[in-house]
């Protein structure tokens, strides 16, 4: 039973999904491509990260709450600290006391700032891909949910880098198709729909797929009661609910992301959005995959995926590094 | 959605120094009240009863107090090593996380697989606890209702026979494993309805232990040794008993040395009260919030276990408890009284209760909370099982969840079936040695955890950093985090080292005990090596790539 031989591949995706700003795990996530020979990386949005931490200046120090911790550097440790908060997922913004309290209860200064320093972040990254990455590696980075609009145009004017958001896109033997959008969630982020409108939205993305294709998703929105979409059950002041002593867990997924994958009969899903369900899981004939995420313990999870030639799927592992 | 996001959406809040953007996320939100809720959920308070009557039965001259304090020690120094585990990796899923992120993924993975072995044969070993505990429950029942037919079904249930070459009671085995298939046809319904149903059970046994309590605090030494005389049929069995291990030269009194080495047994009774890491990613603030839950929990359990065996010395007294554990077994006792002796403290309540529905509450406490831990168990067992399924150690079957109601059908069928195959290798094994098997095997659990803190500053000292310093907590110029993790190891090493040193006493290491324990902890090496191999002749990926530290420069 040892000695049977492998089939051979045409193509090696590695996917990754919700980095949420760590520039540690994204770094990671372009070293995938050497480390485990992939022809094409995938980071399936939530790409941003979600917290601003505010950094003082006062009289020659810099003070910010890190980890809950109260922190006083020098100006000359400016870099130092804000790196150690970037690793955390978080962004930072440095100013005086006057600016600070300005920023305070100014929810539209917040967003600009956030905006500036997201956009100004995944620049920074498409830069970075351009300089690590050979040129034979494809590297495709869609949003999620968690992603504002604004990231869009920035992904897309980056040379070394595809979207293909909304559309599909042709990877070796198989086609990809790509959405960040996901049914409402109790945050009322910015690529939310019903799922009716998310339903027509997917099918309209694969609509123009010629019949026998072989199609790859690359859906956020992990589909309902797959095993790829249990979350804690939150009340109605966002807290987890707890039944038995524990957290009660249901499935969050999108049923519109099940019928359109039982409909299309994809090869392969590749899914994100949940961060604690990592899993795999054959809906019909297509297997769909949701590596987690781990990135605030700076690991980056992701999923290796091997297509034939034909562009049938051959096989996965769930990767941690 | 995320499990580290803050809940202030589109807020600026300088009092926890962040802003955060409107984006989704589980918040950070379990609190100290839930955290210890989680805690307290994960001990089975009843359980006591059966460690004490291990540790009456296993040695002479013991009392409880000094080894239930020093094992609430262990786990309070255990506590103050997780602390920092939990800080540097928020996450749920406990020594396999903490042994992958630090040690390596490769170690982590063995870690894995050996707890999903292990968690299994816990299933077994708290079936084959509830299994020995149905006589009892037939008699509280019998003795409720005024039933001979269940108080001789209890009699035949537990006869004995010769299996293959040794003794066992084909009785209990069907219970256990009866037991088994039913817990196993209940976590086939929703996680939710099963949460429902643990709750249920959870409250039941809390009830029952607070009944108990009451009938021990509001009974004097001489009512008891009166209803004994009357359960028994014979007024003088409080004496009987007494005299019958002073005739067999069992000694009674209180002897230090022999108590400590009672301390696995009462390890073994708190195991479960710092499990609240094991859901570290939704802790609001998770190392003060690990901290208070588990010293609250810890506090509570010490006052009702320390302040339950004081009653039972009391109202009980120490001699008799002593004596019925030595000669429990023997059909001169027998000849005295059928009070079932490893029923401990929930027999004596049985004796002493004089209303049907505290006879039944105290008759179906140990079945129900054993029931409620399995519940629990199969959870767990299958939420591991997934990981492995999922990193293709097992077949990817396993990770097959039902769409009709989201449960994960054949890692059910798997883990029940595992379990079965202990019960039924366990069935050669008396309760004690089951206890003894228990205790080495959380213990080594323990052990990783501890080793896992050691190595915490030294091998990932960046996620430990005293923020706005790249050096972590040092004393005398050594890592806290190693220094805790240290006292932790060398207190888990104490508990095996004390399980190892006392076969003859703890009974544990016959063939099938140690074949137990080989299965739980090199199944991992094996199982790795074979799915490796399997899977080189037929896939185009290396299982090993999953095992790789990705470099980030």
């Amino acid at each position: 039973m040892f000695h049977g031989r492998p089939p051979k591949r045409a193509l090696r995706i590695y996917f990754a999904t919700d980095i949420h700003g760590s520039d540690r795990c994204f770094r990671k996530f372009l070293a995938a491509a050497e480390h485990y020979e992939a022809d094409a990386l995938v980071l399936g949005g939530d790409i941003a990260g979600k917290g601003l931490v505010p950094v003082r200046s006062r009289n020659g120090t810099l003070t910010a709450k890190v980890r809950g911790e109260a922190v006083a550097v020098p100006h000359a440790d400016e870099e130092r600290l804000r790196a150690e908060i970037n690793q955390l997922g978080f962004y930072s913004v440095v100013g005086d006391d006057g600016e600070m309290d300005r920023l305070e209860g100014d929810k539209a200064a917040i967003d600009a700032v956030f905006e500036g320093a997201i956009v100004e972040q995944i620049q920074g990254w498409c830069k970075l891909a351009e300089e690590r990455l050979k040129p034979a590696v494809r590297c495709i980075i869609t949003p999620g949910n968690d992603d504002p609009k604004a990231i869009d145009a920035v992904l897309k004017a980056a040379p070394r880098i595809e979207s293909p958001e909304g559309e599909l896109c042709e990877v070796g033997p198989v086609l990809l198709a790509s959405c960040g959008d996901v049914t409402p969630t109790p945050w009322n982020t910015e690529r939310e729909y019903p799922e009716e409108e998310l339903e027509r939205r997917l099918d309209k993305i694969l609509a123009p797929a010629p019949a026998g294709a072989r199609l790859v998703v690359n859906f956020h929105n992990p589909p309902y009661g797959s095993g790829l979409d249990f979350a804690a059950e939150l009340d109605d002041r966002l807290l987890p609910v707890i039944r038995g002593g524990r957290p009660s867990i249901i499935p969050v997924g999108s049923k519109a992301v099940r019928e359109v994958v039982k409909r299309h009969r994809p090869v392969v899903g590749l899914h994100g959005h949940i961060h604690e369900s990592k899993g795999a899981q054959k809906i019909g004939s297509t297997m769909c995959l949701n590596p987690g995420s781990d990135y605030a313990a700076d690991v980056l999870r992701g999923v290796i995926v091997d297509f034939a030639d034909d562009g049938s799927y051959l096989d996965f592992l769930f990767t941690a590094g | 959605m995320a499990s580290t996001s803050t809940p202030m959406a589109g807020k600026a809040t300088s009092g926890q120094g962040l802003f955060t953007r409107q984006s989704s996320g589980l918040v950070r939100e379990l609190g100290v009240p839930a955290a210890t809720g989680i805690a307290l959920a994960s001990v089975a308070v009843v359980n006591t009863f059966i460690n004490f009557y291990s540790g009456l039965f296993n040695f002479t001259k013991v009392d409880m107090v000094l080894p239930l304090l020093l094992a609430a020690g262990i786990w309070l120094v255990a506590m103050f090593a997780y602390r920092y585990l939990l800080r540097a990796i928020p996450r749920a899923g406990g020594e396999y996380i903490y042994m992958s992120r630090i040690i390596s993924p490769a170690v982590g993975t063995m870690i894995g697989i050996a707890t999903a072995v292990g968690f299994s044969y816990t299933l077994s070993a708290n079936a084959n606890f509830a299994a020995n505990y149905v006589p009892f429950a037939l008699n509280s029942l019998g003795a409720a209702f005024n039933s001979s037919a269940l108080m001789s079904a209890a009699t035949s249930i537990s006869g004995t026979t010769t299996c293959v070459t040794v003794t066992c009671s084909p009785g209990l085995v069907i219970c256990a494993v009866g037991m088994l298939v039913i817990v196993g046809l209940a976590s086939v319904f929703s996680l939710r309805r099963i949460a429902q149903v643990i709750l249920a059970l959870v409250i039941f046994q809390v009830v029952a232990f607070v009944v108990l309590g009451f009938l021990l605090a509001t009974h004097s030494h001489q009512d008891f040794v009166n209803a004994l005389g009357s359960y028994s049929g014979k007024s003088t069995a409080y004496n009987d008993v007494i005299a019958l291990a002073q005739k067999n030269g069992i000694p009674l009194g209180v002897d230090i040395g022999a108590s400590l080495l009672v301390v696995p047994f009462m390890v073994l009774n708190y195991n479960g009260v710092l499990y609240s890491y094991y859901v570290g990613g939704e802790l609001k603030r998770p190392g003060s919030t690990y901290i208070w839950a588990s010293i609250i929990s810890l506090g509570l359990l010490i006052v009702v276990w320390v302040g339950v065996w004081l009653l039972m010395r009391n109202t009980i007294g120490l001699d008799f408890m002593q004596a019925q554990a030595q000669v429990g077994g023997t059909s001169d006792y027998s000849g005295i009284t059928n009070l079932q002796a490893n029923a401990g403290g929930l027999g004596y309540g049985l004796v002493l209760s004089g209303d049907p529905i505290s006879k039944i509450l105290i008759g179906l406490a140990v079945p129900a909370a054993e029931i409620a831990v399995d519940l629990a168990f199969v959870a767990v067992v299958t939420r591991v099982i997934f990981a492995l399924a999922f990193d293709r150690m097992l077949p990817i079957g396993l990770a097959k969840i039902s769409e009709r109601n989201a449960s994960p059908v054949n890692a059910i069928i798997l883990a029940v079936i595992v379990a079965i195959g202990f019960t039924i290798a366990g069935s050669i094994l008396n309760i004690a040695n089951i206890s003894a098997n228990l205790a080495l095997f959380f213990a080594l659990v323990l052990l990783c955890g501890s080793l896992a803190a050691i190595a915490l500053p030294f091998r990932r000292p960046e996620l430990i950093y005293k923020p706005g310093t790249t050096d972590v907590d040092r004393i005398a110029g050594i890592p806290t985090a190693a220094i805790w993790g240290g006292a932790s190891t060398v207190l888990a090493l104490f508990t095996v080292g004390v399980i190892i040193a006392k076969p003859n006493v703890f009974g544990a290491f016959s063939i099938a005990s140690i074949g137990s324990l080989i299965v739980i902890f090199f199944s991992g090496p094996i199982i790795y090596v074979i799915a490796r191999r399997m899977r080189l002749s037929s896939s185009s990926i290396d299982i090993r790539l999953a095992m790789r530290e990705l470099p980030p420069e």
